[in-house]
């Protein structure tokens, strides 16, 4: 019996020794406790959280040496490695983890769209069903702060900067013609449907070192990894039809897509300011491909094909009989890209874009024809190093070949073009010294071949956390770009053009409110001048001009104030002037008005199962020269305004009605004026407004989709 | 002699018994802490034992399907996201020990909707594609499984409801779903999901009441 008890003893007693008592508390920086923390031995089951003082306490019959772990959200993991008779009365202190949700960010200049983002100023929706929109995101983008209102023309015009100073990327490669063609004072849109993209990007200055050849800003687009379903969509439209299926496997994805527009029958309906001899018709379809493999690289191949023609006269003071202008485009894009997880936070982009544009045009009675092929091939490498550090570099290739050729009873007939070259290199390291301070400091070298010249552009930003909800960020950048082909193909001793940004920024967001301010200062340098109406072979060309643009930007969305309601108002001051192309002295530019206003809300009515949009888009006068008294771009021309208005009803789950109206209160808008060459009897030179082909404009839809789970709609694409 | 014998039988039989219940003892307990309404003590507890039972799918579940659940409370975006990514994280862990399971699967669709219940505008139209597809998915695998009939009836019903349709269709499914749930023979892998009975019950009796 003595020995049973002996026994009983020793076994007893060596559980007894066995059960280390581990205890301690968890703080955070700055010594706040952290409850919640979940506090464990690896590889056993034993372990505690933290209570409300940030203590915990538990047995463990593990012995020897072991390490004992610590996890929060939002904080980095903690281990410790010991013996276990060693983990008593522990005092851990976690680091946060600067790559969360809250901690500061490099956002200077850019505006973010899509659900991948932190801060949203615009949602996948919003990019579609904006009144102003008419369906097309470059619309939508035109409803944020510093864009001008630019209604005749329609592409993005950023901070003082001309359309062709914004560059367009899908997936990290270049568009090369990402505007569908049309004729003069009728606005373009976007070539690209929305739906193809999870997440836009919109830079309005101070932009990342791998992005170069644009002087004003970036558009970067990023298509989506993987469709949801497999659908075919079916759209009717006063302007249109379109078809698209998609088709899903287990790793990869196709989507096809087919659409044809013609404004016949709208310009037969509706009164408009220009005589169409063969109204515009189109004629496009694009393929998407993706693969996934198993460890997530990703393959994306889009190749789009489109044709447009129109044919119409447009009232001239010059041209009794008005002008003629006819163009057949064909456009031809291919875009790949892939992305691959190299291991140990190696990550690796690479991709290329090919483009082929050819325009067949009558411009009074010239004709001309243009061949642009151009390439772009990308090779990007990124590592994170750890929480506070990564970098980044990479090179490009850019690729341009342009052929035009002239022929015309005037002048006669003409060849001309010119190939241009750039490798480019670039790199960046973001430093995040603490939740919140970081920094950003790259640069990126451009070779022109055709200069046999090479230009270093830096970049800098630095951001710094303020308060809970806010944070002040500065940038500072170098930016050149290649002259426009309507310069490079007359003469290419030209030298590319430069801009410095200085930008520096506040931000407010608070759940479902923003608020952002930004002040800029942009100088411009080598910019293009020549010494004739319009840039031909005998204008003589330098890289002389120069300019600036200076203002303030403001932007205000609330998702949450009032129920089913969600606004947002832009502003931008713009002070902007410019010695380039022929202008005679500095002058603000005719594309640009001082101030710019939009109003956007949309208001969602559950009974009627619909979403009513409004917007206001106010833009003030723009400039023009009047002959008729002294001086250069010496006039300006009234306001703009438009007030739109959309309704989107959803019939059922599948099938959805839309409709919008531009300009509802029907406000004649002026872009500017055309003088006549000549004066008349009285020595006054007469004039005519540049108007829009017509003042407002009508669209209804019917939009029906047709899966498996009969639930989705084509709400994404309106 | 005979009662030493006996002892140590017991002893080394108590042990085996404990070193086989230690894993179990310890679900136990985490599903008393859930009980007791400690559902962040609960998936903490589901998380280290996941972190030991590296092959075991179960645990991962529970602690993922926990902080699904405790994530439809976030006020916070940050802190939404950060719970429904540790989540995925989890769910990802327990679909590689056991690929193709539809109570993984439907856990998957209730964290989507997480996001969905936060903020429909800005989530609705990537997720709601995406559940349709789980949820197609996981009814395919496992056409009488109740908990993937009631999550995706339930599912049905938001949207009948956000479209102003009739939820009667999805009634049935609840209906049905009970069937099954009815019917329904214990698991034989201990701590094998068995929720949603009572949850369909109420359901059935708002459809009818």
């Amino acid at each position: 019996m003595r020995v049973l008890l002996v026994l009983s003893l020793l076994l007893f007693g060596t559980q007894i020794i066995a059960q280390h008592q581990i205890s301690g508390a968890i703080k955070g920086q700055r010594g706040l406790p952290i409850t919640g923390a979940n506090v464990y031995i690896v590889g056993s089951y034993d372990g505690a959280t933290t209570n409300l003082e940030g203590k915990f306490s538990f047995s463990t019959s593990e012995t020897g040496i072991k390490t004992l772990y610590v996890s929060f959200l939002s904080f980095e993991d903690y281990s410790l490695t010991a013996d276990l008779s060693e983990f008593k009365n522990l005092e851990i202190k976690l680091k946060e983890d600067v790559n969360m949700l809250d901690a500061v960010m490099l956002s200077t200049g850019t505006f973010e769209a899509g659900e991948n983002s932190r801060v949203t100023a615009l949602k996948p929706l919003d990019v579609v069903t904006t009144a102003s929109a008419l369906g097309d995101f470059l619309g939508a983008l035109q409803t944020l702060p510093g864009t001008s209102t630019v209604g005749e023309d329609g592409r993005l015009f950023i901070r003082g900067g001309g359309a062709d100073e914004t560059q367009i990327f899908i997936d990290g490669m270049r568009v090369f013609a990402p505007y569908t063609p049309t004729a003069n004072n009728i606005p373009t849109r976007g070539r690209f449907s929305p739906f193809l993209f999870k997440g836009i990007s919109f830079s309005t200055g101070g932009y990342s070192a791998e992005y170069g050849q644009a002087l004003s800003g970036v558009l970067k687009l990023n298509t989506i990894d993987e469709p949801d379903q497999e659908k075919t969509e079916v759209s009717l439209m006063t302007v249109g039809l379109g078809v698209g299926n998609t088709q899903k496997w287990d790793k990869s994805s196709l989507s096809i897509n087919a659409n044809y527009t013609n404004l016949a029958p709208y310009t037969e309906a509706l009164p408009n300011r220009n005589e169409w001899i063969s109204p515009l018709q189109s004629m496009s379809g694009e393929m998407i491909y993706r693969y996934k493999t198993n460890n997530s690289d990703i393959l994306k191949l889009y190749g789009g094909y489109s044709y447009t023609d129109l044919d119409l006269i447009q009232q001239n003071i010059n041209f009794e009989e008005g002008f003629r202008f006819a163009n057949e485009n064909r456009n031809l894009y291919i875009n790949g890209s892939y992305k691959s997880f190299l291991g140990n936070s190696w990550i690796l982009n690479t991709g290329f874009s090919l483009s082929n544009d050819n325009n067949k045009s009558q411009v009074g009675e010239d004709l001309i024809d243009n061949n642009d092929n151009s390439a772009h091939l990308k090779i990007k490498l990124r590592k994170r190093i750890n929480n506070n550090f990564e970098f980044n570099f990479g090179s490009e290739y850019f690729i341009t070949d342009f052929d035009e050729s002239i022929e015309s009873n005037l002048i006669g007939d003409f060849d001309y073009g010119f190939q241009s070259n750039i490798s480019a290199g670039f790199g960046e390291v973001d430093i995040f010294f603490s939740k919140k301070l970081a920094m950003n400091l790259g640069g990126r070298v451009d070779h022109y071949e055709l200069w046999n010249q090479t230009l270093f552009s830096p970049r800098a930003s630095i951001a710094y956390k303020s308060g809970e909800f806010s944070q002040f960020s500065f940038a500072y950048g170098k930016f050149f770009q290649n002259p426009s082909a309507d310069f490079l193909k007359f003469n290419d001793t030209i030298t590319a053009e430069n801009a410095s940004h200085f930008i520096a920024n506040f931000q407010y967001v608070k759940s479902k409110k923003i608020f952002r301010v930004e002040a800029y200062h942009k100088t411009y340098d080598d910019l293009v001048k020549f010494d004739t109406e319009f840039p031909t072979f005998t204008s003589s060309y330098n890289s002389t001009g120069s300019g600036y643009a200076s203002g303030v930007d403001l932007f205000w969305r609330d998702n949450e104030s009032f129920k089913n309601l969600e606004y947002w108002a832009s502003y931008s001051y713009l002070d902007t002037e410019r010695d380039y192309r022929n202008f005679l002295e500095k002058a603000r530019p005719a594309f640009a008005s001082e101030h710019n206003l939009s109003l956007v809300a949309k208001y969602w009515i559950e009974d009627w199962k619909s979403q009513l949009g409004f917007s206001h888009v106010f833009a003030s006068g723009r400039n023009y020269t009047d002959p008729n008294s002294n001086g250069f771009l010496n006039r300006e021309t009234k306001n703009f305004n438009s007030l739109s208005l959309n309704w989107a009803y959803l019939i059922d789950k599948q099938k959805i009605l839309y409709f919008s109206v531009s300009n509802v209160l029907g406000t004649r808008n002026i872009f500017g004026y055309n003088y006549a060459n000549e004066m008349d009897m009285s020595g006054v030179f007469q004039r005519e407004a540049i108007l829009p082909n017509t003042d407002q404009f009508f669209f209804v839809g019917f939009f029906w989709t047709l899966s498996d789970d009969k639930k989705s709609n084509q709400l994404n694409n309106l | 002699m005979k009662i030493l014998s006996i002892f140590i039988i017991t002893m080394i039989l108590g042990f085996n018994i404990n070193a086989q219940t230690s894993y179990e003892k310890r679900m136990e307990e985490a599903f008393n802490l859930w009980e007791e309404d400690k559902t962040i003590e609960a998936s903490s507890l589901f998380e280290r034992i996941a972190k030991a039972e590296k092959d075991n799918w179960l645990p991962p579940f529970y602690a993922a399907y926990t902080l699904v659940i405790s994530s439809f409370e976030v006020k916070d975006e940050a802190t939404l996201k950060l719970k429904i990514e540790k989540a995925t994280e989890l769910l990802n862990q327990a679909s590689s020990s056991s690929p193709n399971n539809p109570e993984i699967m439907i856990v998957k669709a209730l964290a989507n909707t997480a996001y969905i219940n936060f903020d429909g505008q800005k989530y609705g139209m990537t997720f709601s594609g995406k559940n349709e597809y789980i949820y197609q998915t996981a009814l395919k695998i496992a056409p009488n499984n109740p908990r993937v009939i009631l999550s995706k009836a339930e599912w049905d019903m938001g949207s009948a409801q956000f479209f102003g349709s009739s939820i009667e269709p999805y009634c049935k499914d609840i209906k049905r779903a009970l069937g099954f749930f009815q019917n329904e023979e214990k698991s034989e892998v201990k701590f094998y999901p068995d929720w949603g009975e009572k949850k369909a019950q109420k359901i059935l009796d708002d459809c009818e009441g």
